[in-house]
């Protein structure tokens, strides 16, 4: 009860000389000093360091890191035939970019699969259990430009299609978890009837004992919640720091008397009844290395066991941790997994 | 100082440091070379720009920037209350270091006075006052002091309006506070303004802002209200469009016309460039028009930014002619 994850990518390099092969060999790459299958291997590397850095952490459940990801579209896109990639621009409100790619032709993916093969590699370094990662489609669509599609509907619904394939080959190839994340949706939530449909198609694919987790930052759930849960998917993730409103939104459906016990029994019942998910909390702020404190993380426990059982709670920073330097993240990943330890333990005694 | 004319031409900021600087910044970094060395090349490469602007015809000067490096870094560097962070990725395998926020944020000394007089003294021409803007500095550093976004912008306010205070009394005629990242959170464009009403308070210098990455749909015409006497907007990467929205709704200030490209080698004709002002001349009134390229240019190598800077001056000449024989 109560895990401890990430989400999305970990810093590729850090500040001392051995932490920064990655982008050392990069630069060898493009001077022409080394081949690709060096480079590859390079990667391979870093993500074996990543996946050990995170299990020191304490991390119950890691990911890949993203090593071989530029940004959240361009490593997909550019897997997939029928996209090109053009300019830069810039992701969401952060200070990072990505490629936009363009979609010229019909969309096929590669009989290989996107990521399958970079899973089974990390899953096989990893002593823990590891989470497959994938841009959502309604995302993907909406980071994207089409030329070649009638709508955006049919449009997603062709990158569900793909995106359902690999979760399928993702499935053969031993994940138990696999997570969509879908920015894009709390950006533009006046298109959540696309974003249904997208999903709808999605989840036809989705394996019976595949845990799916949507994942939602950038932005709060107002003016998609409660809606949202009536879409198929096992686990809902969100920002619990820089998007406070979610707690209160998720707390809103009735407010617990102070001080009565027995009433705020029955409205934390209530309230679980209502969240019909699993919940993934971003409960640690993943672009600011400003450390929590332990009464923070307590609270922010405490807070999130009125919505969900212990049972069904995992915890993780709000973001990718791309944003922060790589020790600013261990030191945040460390911190996150002692709090959380030793409050479970206390809840287990209790 | 002598009169402006019609269409006065500028620069947004920074120009391309010479090969010479940028050598000695890497050795100055290194320990290889000592502070006073690296101060000289400044000087030299400041006076190499100034006369550069003089001769081919700006109206209204900077300095160039020689002495900085990154626009919010150099005031991190400077003010107190900031250290620097470990390497962040931007892109591809571009990484930075981000400014921290430490402690409490306090301006010590003068950070651009000294170089503006410095830049001023070598000419009869007016020489802008250049900072970067306290919502900008905020948005691009990591904040482990203040309680949150808006108590840590109010602080930066107060000590960028004591430079701007300082600058003026310097002489400063024009002082030109760059608010990049205002277009990217349109929600926060409120805050953006606030702390720029700081910034501004009191002054009697001209004020002008520059606003780039632009989603300036989201933010217009909301943007208008941010006090300051000129909006400097880049408009020539997003070919024009932009003049439909202030067609649709006025410009109420004066405009920093960006009428040439920063991010592309290539150069722009003379004719590319007057095609532009005047498309601007239909929905601006000329008095309300500065000239410049979009953005600051020190992306570019020092010959390109010459030509391009070229370029603005002679298209605008030609203009300005043409506006003044109707």
């Amino acid at each position: 009860m109560l895990r401890i994850t990430v989400v999305s990518h970990y810093p590729k390099i850090g500040d001392t000389f051995e932490e920064q092969l990655l982008r050392r060999s990069l630069a060898q790459f493009d001077r022409k000093e080394i081949d690709l299958a060096k480079l590859e291997a390079v990667k391979d590397e870093v993500t074996r360091t990543v996946i050990e850095e995170q299990i020191d952490a304490g991390i119950e459940v890691v990911t890949d890191g993203e090593i071989r990801w530029d940004d959240a579209v361009t490593y997909l896109a550019g897997k997939i035939k029928g996209f090109s990639l053009t300019g830069l621009l810039r992701y969401f409100d952060t200070n990072t970019f990505y490629r936009q790619p363009v979609c010229e032709g019909a969309l096929t993916s590669p009989q290989e699969g996107l990521v399958v093969k970079d899973f089974q590699f990390a899953n096989t370094m990893s002593s823990v259990p590891l989470k497959a990662l994938l841009t959502g489609p309604f995302t993907l669509a909406k980071l994207s430009r089409n030329k070649h599609y009638e709508s955006t509907e049919e449009f997603g619904i062709k990158l569900a299609g793909i995106l359902g394939e690999e979760i399928k080959l993702l499935e053969q190839a031993g994940a138990t978890i696999v997570q969509f994340d879908e920015p894009a949706l709390l950006n533009f939530k006046e298109e959540f009837p696309l974003f249904k449909k997208i999903w709808a198609k999605l989840a036809q694919s989705f394996p019976d004992h595949v845990e799916t987790v949507l994942f939602l930052n950038f932005g709060n759930l107002e003016g998609v919640y409660p809606k949202i849960l009536e879409l198929p998917f096992t686990t809902l993730g969100l920002d619990f720091t820089t998007a406070s409103a979610n707690r209160k939104i998720l707390c809103r459906a009735d407010r617990a008397v102070p001080n009565d016990q027995a009433a705020n029994r029955r409205s934390t019942d209530r309230r679980r009844a209502n969240f019909s998910k699993k919940l993934l909390a971003g409960i640690i702020d993943a672009r600011n290395t400003k450390m929590e404190t332990e009464e923070e993380i307590r609270k922010r426990l405490e807070e999130l066991l009125q919505i969900v059982s212990a049972e069904d709670l995992s915890v993780c920073p709000s973001h990718g941790l791309e944003y922060l330097p790589r020790e600013s993240a261990r030191r945040k990943l460390a911190n996150l997994s002692k709090v959380v330890r030793e409050f479970r333990e206390a809840k287990v005694k209790v | 100082m002598q009169e402006l004319p019609i269409l006065p031409t500028t620069s947004v900021g920074s120009f391309p440091k010479p090969d010479y600087l940028k050598r000695a910044r890497t050795q100055a970094y290194k320990g290889e070379i000592r502070e006073r060395k690296l101060r000289e090349l400044e000087e030299k490469a400041t006076k190499e720009w100034i006369h550069f602007q003089e001769e081919i015809g700006i109206d209204i000067l900077v300095d160039g920037e020689m002495y900085r490096g990154d626009m919010v870094t150099f005031f991190a560097e400077t003010l107190k209350g900031f250290e620097v962070s470990g390497l962040v990725r931007s892109y591809g395998n571009r990484y930075y270091r981000k400014p921290v926020v430490v402690d409490e944020i306090k301006r010590a000394k003068p950070m651009t006075v000294e170089w503006f007089q410095f830049a001023q003294r070598l000419t009869k021409r007016p020489v802008k006052g250049m900072l970067t803007g306290p919502y900008t500095i905020m948005d691009w550093s990591f904040n482990e002091y203040y309680a949150d976004r808006r108590e840590l912008v109010l602080a930066l306010a107060e000590v960028i309006h004591e430079e701007a205070l300082d600058l003026e009394k310097a002489g400063a005629r024009y002082i030109q506070i760059d608010e990049p990242a205002v277009s990217v959170r349109p929600e926060e464009l409120p805050l953006a303004i606030e702390a720029m009403g700081i910034v501004t308070k009191g002054l009697k210098a001209k004020t002008l802002t520059h606003i780039c990455y632009g989603d300036f749909e989201k933010i217009y015409p909301g943007m208008l209200d941010i006090p300051v006497d000129q909006i400097d907007l880049e408009l020539s990467n997003s070919n024009f469009n932009l003049l439909e929205l202030f067609r649709k709704y006025p410009f109420t200030k004066e405009i920093g016309l960006g009428v040439v490209d920063v991010h592309s080698h290539a150069l722009e004709t003379k004719d590319q460039v007057k095609g532009r002002i005047k498309k601007a001349l239909e929905v601006f009134r000329p008095e309300q028009i500065y000239v410049d390229p979009d953005c600051g240019l020190k992306t570019r190598e020092v010959q390109e930014a010459k030509d391009k800077l070229r370029v603005v001056v002679e298209a605008t000449k030609e203009v300005r002619k043409e506006l003044l024989s109707h």
